[in-house]
């Protein structure tokens, strides 16, 4: 029976060709936009490596300090975090690190522009690098302002000619922005919206041209704490808005109050997505925003699916009106349609899928994010796969059964509704 | 006739809601975008007062990131850097900036306007080079010059359009732009006076917003005034892209505890003009899409409704009705239903100059946006109606008429 079902879906399909592009058109484009943003919002949120342990990390991304006569927002400076985020109970290990910044080279006559981050040895704790060469450097190269780098892939072909991989480039010294490092370790390039742990350069701290950044309250670094557990992570947001309550400025003239607080990456977007100044996260408010947005972009492949479904079913009632006269029942009926219904949502789902997948390789190759690794997320596609169909069976079904019903002669006749 | 096909439409109104509904949301989304396409237009078209030509950006990393707080020792080095990059045989003018134009960073306040009214200014802090590297057009007064060192007062050049609203159309040479100063006033070297006016200065780019903007005289070596974050140099014509390197080592030697970095004013400018294209792109992508849909699916309904009406529209024909009757009654029905979609989405947009979120949806730009939208919309109908109404026009009287 079911086999019969499939056979005459698949007929049916091919019978009106143009209203079968309309509806897979629909639902395959429909379902492909919608993967390709829910796959750029996974990789900027979601655990990716490096960052494996964002279950247990609170980040400190942002300060503002305010005065009567002005405010200022921006990165917490190196002195704020050294004076109250260090050392917080619960926290494992809490690593201080600059917002990357371009740093331009100069090698044979070439200009090559780098991302360089500034961090410490427990940067490559908190995170997980996977190194293909070499190791990390360590908080003792930090103390002792050792002049030496972590490079990525990317930066070490652009450095040293795509056939160092197999030479080795540990120990080799590059220059940028007019200093010198001695290279000893190579990691994977880490997606570019990864904005932590990203660069293509990583150096020690303490290697800054000048010593300024020891006294800033507010500048260009930020920090990420790593929790012993889950269960710690509440008390350290307890304790560092404790302390930042407390804090001392050094000017109260100009501006007396900070905040700044222990937050997940997503909280940091939404604050900033809604930005009104500093003020409270917004993560439901984002999340409700990102669902409206979806809902709002299905609507209209819904109500398109919905009128060709009616029209397809309509075109049919005297197939029904045969059926019935031969002793079909209402129900073999609705079974028919809804077969037909389902087939064509899949296959609609199936396009989408191709279609996505097609997309996320042109991102990742067209280097528009550079480091790019675009992944679908199924969970995404098959709600929205369970939307499409909930539409179409909708659409399909409900006007069969109601026609499914009528008199055989009424429904032969072509006189419905 | 219209209440005729009034009644038409009324009797098929379950799948004539569907499509109003497509027409209405597509409406919407097409006249925001359609909006957007205008402004940007528009903003397109006006001067923007500076050439950018053979000029290069270097930019100033200090090692900190306020430049609020600054030492008597950078403002001695800038003014080496600055005297560093003069002597250099490729450089033919050079300015400093505390913002550059084309980046995204800049400086702003509000002023009162002449009528009361808050002006948003953008504001810059510039050496006396920078009329010169970046051919700036005086039209009134006179740029900065070596001689406004011994002024007691901060001088400062204004384009148009804050001249305009800050003193209509009043003289705006020797005005205040602060209170005056009283004697023994320490901060007098504050105190803001207009020296000039250039025609325009738009900082962001050819697509940016028009923005009132002033340019603050930067006394070099004074060490209460901070120290400019960018260098604008203007260029040999034909300096090769590998000079940067000269460049670059030049000033590090002068400057060891700073960073440099060079990229070249025309480059930034096609960046900034990319990412206020953006928004447009993406926007413009989404309506395509939602067009394309709803294309489809207003011919899908409408040869469905020809299919169901061959012997309505077979007996018209009968009945003598040409065939470009027919043609128009199914354009006309068509026509009505995407009105009646249109009218509600125009109805919610009138809402908005009213509460004019943004500040540029001028009557100007609203109406330019809505016929835009509205033209937009009716051709695709119009194109919708075209095969199926052709063929309702083919329909032949004999064949329609045999069912009844």
């Amino acid at each position: 029976m079911l086999a019969n079902y499939l056979k005459l879906a698949w007929k049916v399909l091919q019978r009106r060709k143009f209203f079968t592009f309309v509806s897979l058109f629909g639902i395959g484009v429909t379902l492909a936009v919608l993967l390709v943003a829910t796959a750029i919002l996974d990789h900027v949120f979601a655990p990716h490596p490096p960052e494996t342990r964002m279950a247990r990390t609170l980040g400190v991304y942002a300060i503002a300090l305010e005065g009567d006569h002005a405010r200022r927002t921006g990165f917490p400076g190196y002195a704020f975090l050294d004076r109250y985020v260090r050392n917080l109970p619960g926290a494992e290990r809490t690593t201080f690190f600059t917002v990357q910044q371009t740093a331009v080279s100069y090698v044979g006559g070439r200009k090559i522009s780098s991302w360089l981050k500034r961090t410490d040895g427990e940067f490559w704790k908190v995170l997980d690098f996977r190194f293909v060469e070499g190791a990390p450097f360590t908080d003792a190269d930090e103390a002792n302002r050792s002049f030496v780098a972590v490079i990525n892939e990317a930066t070490r072909d652009r450095f040293f000619g795509a056939g160092a991989a197999q030479a080795g480039v540990v120990g080799r010294r590059i220059e940028v922005d007019g200093q010198s490092f001695r290279v000893v370790g190579v990691v994977e390039n880490v997606p570019f919206l990864r904005f932590a742990p990203f660069a293509d350069v990583w150096v020690p701290i303490s290697t800054r041209k000048s010593s300024g950044y020891l006294h800033e309250i507010s500048g260009d670094f930020q920090a990420l704490i790593l929790g012993r557990n889950r269960a710690a992570l509440p008390g350290i947001r307890a304790e560092l808005a404790a302390r930042v309550r407390r804090a001392q400025l050094p000017d109260p003239k100009e501006f007396h109050t900070v905040r700044a607080g222990a937050e997940t990456l997503f909280e940091a977007f939404s604050r900033a997505f809604f930005s009104n100044g500093f003020q409270a996260a917004h993560p439901g408010r984002l999340r409700a925003f990102l669902l409206a947005a979806m809902v709002l972009f299905m609507l209209l492949p819904a109500v398109n699916l919905v009128n060709v479904n009616l029209s397809r079913i309509m075109e049919r009632s005297s197939e029904i009106g045969v059926r019935k006269a031969f002793g079909g029942s209402s129900w073999s009926l609705v079974g028919q349609f809804l077969v037909e219904n389902v087939v064509l949502t899949l296959v609609g789902g199936a396009v989408g899928l191709v279609l996505s997948v097609l997309v996320l390789h042109a991102i990742d190759a067209s280097g528009v994010i550079p480091y790019a690794r675009l992944s679908i997320d199924f969970r995404v596609f098959l709600e929205s796969l369970g939307i499409a169909l909930f539409f179409g069976v909708l659409s399909g079904v409900y006007p069969a059964w109601k026609m499914a019903r009528l008199h055989p002669v009424e429904a032969l006749h072509g006189r419905f509704a | 006739m219209i209440r005729h096909l009034l009644k038409l439409v009324w009797n098929r109104r379950r799948a004539n809601l569907l499509v109003m509904v497509e027409i209405f949301f597509s409406f919407l989304v097409v006249f925001v975008v359609a909006t957007a396409a205008v402004v940007l237009w528009r903003n397109h078209r006006r001067p923007l007062g500076f050439d950018s030509h053979d000029v290069w950006r270097v930019a100033i990393d200090v090692g900190q990131k306020s430049d609020d707080e600054f030492t008597a020792a950078q403002v001695a080095t800038f003014a080496q850097v600055l005297h560093e990059a003069r002597t250099l045989d490729r450089v033919q003018a050079v300015g400093g900036a505390l913002t550059s134009p084309y980046s995204e960073a800049s400086s702003e306040t509000e002023l009162e306007g002449r009528d009361g009214s808050r002006v948003p200014v953008e504001i810059d802090e510039v050496t006396d080079g920078l009329g010169d590297a970046l051919d700036l057009e005086v039209v009134e007064g006179r740029w900065f010059d070596a001689a406004d060192d011994g002024l007691a007062w901060q001088p400062v050049v204004i384009d148009r359009e804050l001249a305009r609203a800050l003193f209509g159309d009043d003289d705006p040479l020797g005005r205040w732009i602060d209170k005056p100063p009283e004697p023994g006033d320490a901060d007098a070297y504050q105190r803001r006076r207009v020296v000039g006016v250039v025609s325009d200065f738009r900082q962001h780019g050819e697509l940016s917003l028009p923005k009132a903007h002033m340019l603050e005289r930067q006394r070099v070596g004074d060490p209460r005034m901070r120290p400019p974050r960018n260098l604008l140099l203007e260029m040999a014509p034909e300096t090769p892209a590998e000079y940067e390197e000269v460049l670059v080592r030049r000033l590090q030697a002068v400057a060891p505890e700073w960073s440099f970095e060079v990229r070249s004013l025309e480059e930034m400018r096609v960046s900034a003009f990319r990412l206020r294209l953006v928004p447009l792109v993406v926007g413009g992508v989404v309506a395509g899409f939602l067009l394309v849909m709803v294309a489809l699916g207003l011919i899908g309904v409408l040869w469905q409704n020809v299919v169901r009406r061959t012997r309505e529209i077979g007996l018209r024909r009968a009945a003598g009705a040409a065939r470009s009757d027919v043609r128009r009654q199914i354009l006309m029905e068509l026509a009505l239903v995407t009105s009646l979609g249109v009218a509600l989405g125009v109805v919610l947009v009138a809402q908005l100059p009213v509460l004019d979120p943004f500040g540029i949806l001028t009557p100007g730009v609203f109406a330019a946006g809505l016929v835009l939208s509205l033209a937009l919309i009716y051709a695709l109908a119009a194109v919708c109606a075209l095969y199926p109404g052709w063929m309702a026009a083919r329909v032949q009287p004999a064949e329609a008429l045999r069912w009844e």
